[in-house]
């Protein structure tokens, strides 16, 4: 295959999201991120956020499959944003425990 | 077009009420979750399920799909009449964006946003395509090396009669090296396209790595044991051990115990800061089943003064 034949693509993360562009790729409004970011279920919610500073802030890969979880366990089931949040953060420790035991399991 | 049972799909009877749809669905997406689901098919049955929530709950198109669906079975072939939905009012709530995307032709025929304002002739109507979404597994290899992969997905599209028709989109992707587990890659303008002349949507692969026995990743941080005989780890030894990109030589510390890690600097995910590969030790005794091996054995337990367990103190 020629090699203009081949799509590049770029790196999130090292090109990471507008806050427009995250909200489109979830297919949801800004003001539904800038809420679960104010109410520090996405992002770095630790932190002092405005909407104002929003506007600035560049989001990662983690936070766009993170988004794209709570959108869909909110949707599916109905459920308030604090709740698939904890959805969420579940689903990611025991994805990180499942790394562990693949790894301590006999090669 | 094959015509689906929304009502068979959420395995409800004809008259049940909204409750019950919705209990039925609840009890359905616990089931097939995609976060939480072993099934296969997991992902395709939530999408299906959704579908015919979507239709079911919403009292308009319930009715629309109870009158046009009294004729057909499941799985039927089923082109919808000319102005079937006349009578109807949809008010296009909840199925906006890429939710709409995901549906099948036949919900998108009978009321995917696409195809009927096509047929009403908004041409001044503009909109950017949908974002989408795939997921790509590649080895962890290719993380290192870079691969290319080719993807093929359904993308719909209004064909001449204004009906939603999906086909098949190859494309060949380079999947740049050093990217992470989950890390996202991001097409511009190989979406969804778009609507009335307005530009197409970006298409977003999700990378995942294929399970392998031998390594594990944490960010860009890889790990992996590597069996040594009691006397490498004692005498210390150069051995060869595997990394993704092949096998590298490595040297043991004399006086190396089990569990003892050691890293290999810059040897893990390239990147601006490239990971490091850490390789643990695991000592392994050889078997006592021939005399000279219990021989030994039996001089190790004579000639060194070695207890493990007053180390420990017990």
């Amino acid at each position: 295959m020629a090699d203009d034949d081949v799509t590049r693509g770029e790196l999130i993360d090292e090109a990471a999201l507008t806050l427009d562009e995250l909200a489109r790729a979830c297919a949801v409004e800004p003001d539904w991120v800038i809420e679960r970011v104010e109410s520090g279920l996405l992002a770095d919610g630790s932190r002092y956020v405005t909407r104002q500073r929003l506007t600035s802030q560049r989001f990662t890969s983690h936070d766009l499959t993170r988004a794209r979880r709570l959108r869909q366990v909110e949707r599916d089931f109905e459920a308030e944003p604090e709740l698939a949040a904890l959805v969420a953060d579940l689903i990611e420790e025991v994805e990180w425990l499942r790394g562990r035991l693949r790894a301590t399991r006999p090669h | 077009m094959e015509f689906k049972d929304y009502y068979q799909t959420l395995g409800v009877d004809k008259t049940a009420t909204v409750e019950e749809i919705k209990k039925a669905y609840r009890k359905l997406a616990r089931k097939y979750h995609p976060d939480v689901s072993k099934e296969a098919d997991a992902e395709a049955r939530m999408q299906a399920i959704n579908e015919a929530k979507e239709v079911l709950s919403d009292p308009e198109k319930r009715a629309a799909y109870d009158q046009l669906g009294e004729d057909y079975r499941a799985g039927q072939d089923f082109r919808p009449p000319p102005d079937w939905d006349a009578g109807f009012e949809f008010t296009g709530r909840g199925f906006e964006g890429a939710e709409a995307d995901e549906f099948s032709d036949f919900f998108a025929n009978l009321f995917g946003q696409g195809g009927r304002r096509e047929r009403h002739g908004r041409g001044d109507y503009q909109r950017r395509g949908e974002d989408r979404h795939a997921k790509v597994l590649i080895d962890l290899a290719d993380a290192y090396q870079g691969a290319t992969r080719t993807i093929t997905l359904q993308v719909p599209q209004v064909d001449a009669q204004g009906r939603v028709v999906t086909r098949e989109h190859s494309l060949s992707v380079k999947i740049p090296k050093g990217v992470k587990e989950g890390q996202h890659v991001r097409l511009t303008g190989q979406g969804s396209p778009g609507l009335g002349g307005g530009p197409p949507g970006d298409l977003f692969l999700e990378i995942h790595f294929r399970p392998d026995p031998a390594f594990r990743v944490e960010g860009r941080d890889v790990f992996a044991s590597v069996p040594v005989t009691p006397w490498e780890a004692a005498l210390g030894a150069s051995i060869e051990t595997p990394t993704p990109v092949g096998p590298v030589r490595l040297k043991v510390p004399a006086g190396s115990q089990s569990g003892r890690r050691l890293r290999l600097k810059g040897r893990g995910i390239p990147g601006k800061e490239p990971g490091d590969l850490y390789v643990e030790l695991t000592v392994v005794l050889p078997p006592a089943d021939t005399d000279k091996a219990r021989e030994l054995y039996a001089t190790m337990a004579r000639e060194l003064d070695f207890d493990p367990r007053r180390r420990r103190g017990g």
